[in-house]
């Protein structure tokens, strides 16, 4: 089967001003994407993250290089029919309720009649929206919008959803059922491309992540692999006294193991801020 | 083509809800309203077309004019509250070509103007109504012939105007689909219709004999450049009657009308799809 996104070769230029100076926003950049994964795209601010998105999705044309999505050369509206996007800071029309925002994007996504009141209802309860979708999108706070936009870019249920930024302005209850979300689909065998500047969660996310700098890639694979140190370990222990340690590194050495660091294991602050908030009053 | 034309049908249903939530149009109608009905407090009393006439000048007058600026204003408004807010990006990543949204548009602004020239035409037509009714009561005390005012004729004249206002609307969403900011898009479209208000002046020159054939030539593409506004203006002759209309001249307008403004979307449509959002 075709990979969800290919990009060969990509390079984009941007005409800066009227003495048409360039700037090289992505640079020959090729990147494979499988179905069915999470596949996070990471980088420092302006390496061309959202840029390489955009023209995967042909709202931007590229310089040079090809793109395929979902087998389908460049984004044709078929291919488009079956992908779903939330643009980076997204902004909907403010004088529209949550509610028709999600139905005119399901509209205009191609999803039939019959099914439109219950694919928005879905997708709005699948962002947690369902409370607020009667009131007017001007009224929504940072979260709410990037919930509204994530309900509008899952309502036709399409096999890959791009995410720029879903969490960004979200707090750590909402953006871990964000999380949850994403998981939930990518087991119902979507495939879902996100960008991110929080590690700890895209850690969490991803099954996959590429790492770009200057628009170009530095370095791409699966997490586990590109995170894991398979030449050291770790050990938890609970109720160790000196003695123990002692004895410990003692039998370790006798085996030619070298014991370089023994430390407290620390919970992150996400952990503890979870444990201690249990939801935000926009859910 | 069916899913097509019901994609252009929900992008105007949404850009009509946009226009008429926001105060600017119910601002100009408000505005255009009261300027028709005051002129009920002119009162001439000479019994001829002077005083029809100039009710009719004034209300139309309003008409035409926060017609003109809402057509320029609000498309440009519309189109660039899409780009600048960046909801178009959201939209354009859907199934929905290009040439869609920008008729979306088209259509959902026409139909804007539709509202506004319809309330305002209706609102001229009692007023015109409620003034012959007392010059005919008038004019038969006194034994002379009352002026009257033809409603076939007011009714062409709302679909004129409307037609003209699309025009103008096609203008500004192409001048829009190469702009980058919306205030260039405003004073571009707005000379533009003033332009096409003087398009006739081109016209009446290139019919005199010229030895410069480059003049010649530029009269000759900017009189196919753009066009002609004031043919539209036909309020005397259809709803006062001061001089016969030719059916074939009212349809001659409507089809040039109807010409300028599939060519200006087109044009629009293939600016539009190199635009990057
Ligand atoms: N329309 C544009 N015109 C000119 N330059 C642009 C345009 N869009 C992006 N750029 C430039 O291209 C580069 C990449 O921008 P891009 O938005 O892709 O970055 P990013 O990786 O998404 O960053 P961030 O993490 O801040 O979202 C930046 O240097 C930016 O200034
Ligand atoms: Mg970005």
């Amino acid at each position: 089967m075709s990979s969800a996104i290919s990009v060969r070769h990509l390079t984009k230029d941007f005409r800066i001003g009227i003495r048409g100076l360039k700037l090289r926003a992505v640079d020959d950049l090729s990147l494979e994407i499988p179905r069915g994964q999470v596949y996070g795209l990471l980088g420092p601010n302006g390496c061309g993250k959202s840029t390489t998105l955009k023209i995967v999705l042909g709202l931007v044309s590229a310089t040079a290089g090809e793109i395929s999505i979902l087998g389908e050369p460049s984004a044709t509206s078929a291919a488009r029919r079956r992908t779903g996007f939330l643009p980076e800071a997204p902004y909907f029309h403010k004088f529209l309720t949550g509610r028709e925002l999600v139905r005119y994007c399901a509209q205009l996504s191609g999803v039939a009649s019959a099914d439109l009141d219950a694919a928005v209802e879905d997708a709005l309860g699948l962002a947690a929206m369902n409370e607020a979708a009667g009131r007017p999108i001007g009224t929504y706070s940072k979260g709410m919008l990037q919930r509204i936009g994530f309900a509008q870019a899952v309502v036709h249920d399409p096999e890959l959803v791009i995410l720029d930024e879903p969490t960004a302005g979200v707090d750590p209850v909402g953006s871990a059922s964000i999380g949850r979300m994403i998981h939930a689909m990518r087991d119902k065998g979507k495939t879902i491309v996100l960008c991110s500047h929080l590690l700890g969660q895209v850690e969490q996310v991803c099954d996959r992540v590429a790492i770009m700098d200057r628009g170009k890639l530095v370095l791409e694979g699966a997490v586990e692999d590109v995170l894991s140190r398979r030449d050291r370990h770790v050990m938890t222990i609970e109720a160790m006294t000196p003695a123990a340690r002692a004895a410990a590194e003692a039998a370790l050495e006798a085996h030619g193991a070298k014991v370089t660091s023994i430390t407290h294991p620390r919970r992150s602050l996400e952990d503890l801020f979870r444990e201690l908030v249990t939801g935000s009053r926009d859910a | 083509m069916k899913d097509s034309l019901r994609r252009t049908l929900w992008i105007s249903r949404v850009t009509f809800l946009e226009a008429v939530r926001q105060r600017f149009f119910a601002f100009l109608l408000v505005l255009s309203a009261a300027m028709v009905l005051s002129s009920v407090s002119f009162r001439v009393f000479d019994f001829g077309h002077g005083e029809l006439k100039f009710i009719a000048d004034f209300g139309f007058g309003g008409m035409f004019f926060f017609g003109s600026v809402l057509a320029v204003v609000m498309t440009a408004q519309l189109f660039f509250s899409e780009i600048d807010n960046k909801t178009a990006l959201t939209l354009l990543a859907k199934p929905l070509s290009r040439a869609e949204f920008l008729l979306g548009k088209f259509f959902g602004a026409w139909a804007v103007l539709g509202v506004f020239v319809l309330v305002l035409a209706g609102l001229q037509g009692v007023v015109l109504w409620a003034r012959e009714q007392e010059l005919i009561a008038a004019a038969e005390q006194a034994g002379k012939i009352p002026a009257t005012f033809s409603i076939v004729g007011l009714c062409e004249l709302v679909l004129l105007q409307w037609l003209r206002l699309g025009v103008v609307i096609s203008i500004v969403l192409a001048i829009s689909a190469l702009a980058r900011t919306f205030l260039f898009a405003v004073v571009v479209g707005s000379l533009a219709v003033v332009a096409g208000q003087l398009q006739w002046i081109a016209q009446d020159a290139l019919l005199r004999p010229t030895d410069s054939p480059v003049y010649a030539f530029f009269l000759w593409v900017s009189t196919r450049l753009i066009p002609n506004l004031q043919q539209f203006n036909l309020a005397d002759a259809l709803v006062l009657g001061s001089s016969a209309v030719e059916e074939g001249a009212l349809i001659a307008v409507g089809v040039s009308g109807v010409a300028y403004l599939a060519a200006y979307l087109t044009l629009g449509s293939l600016i539009f799809r190199r635009r990057e959002i």
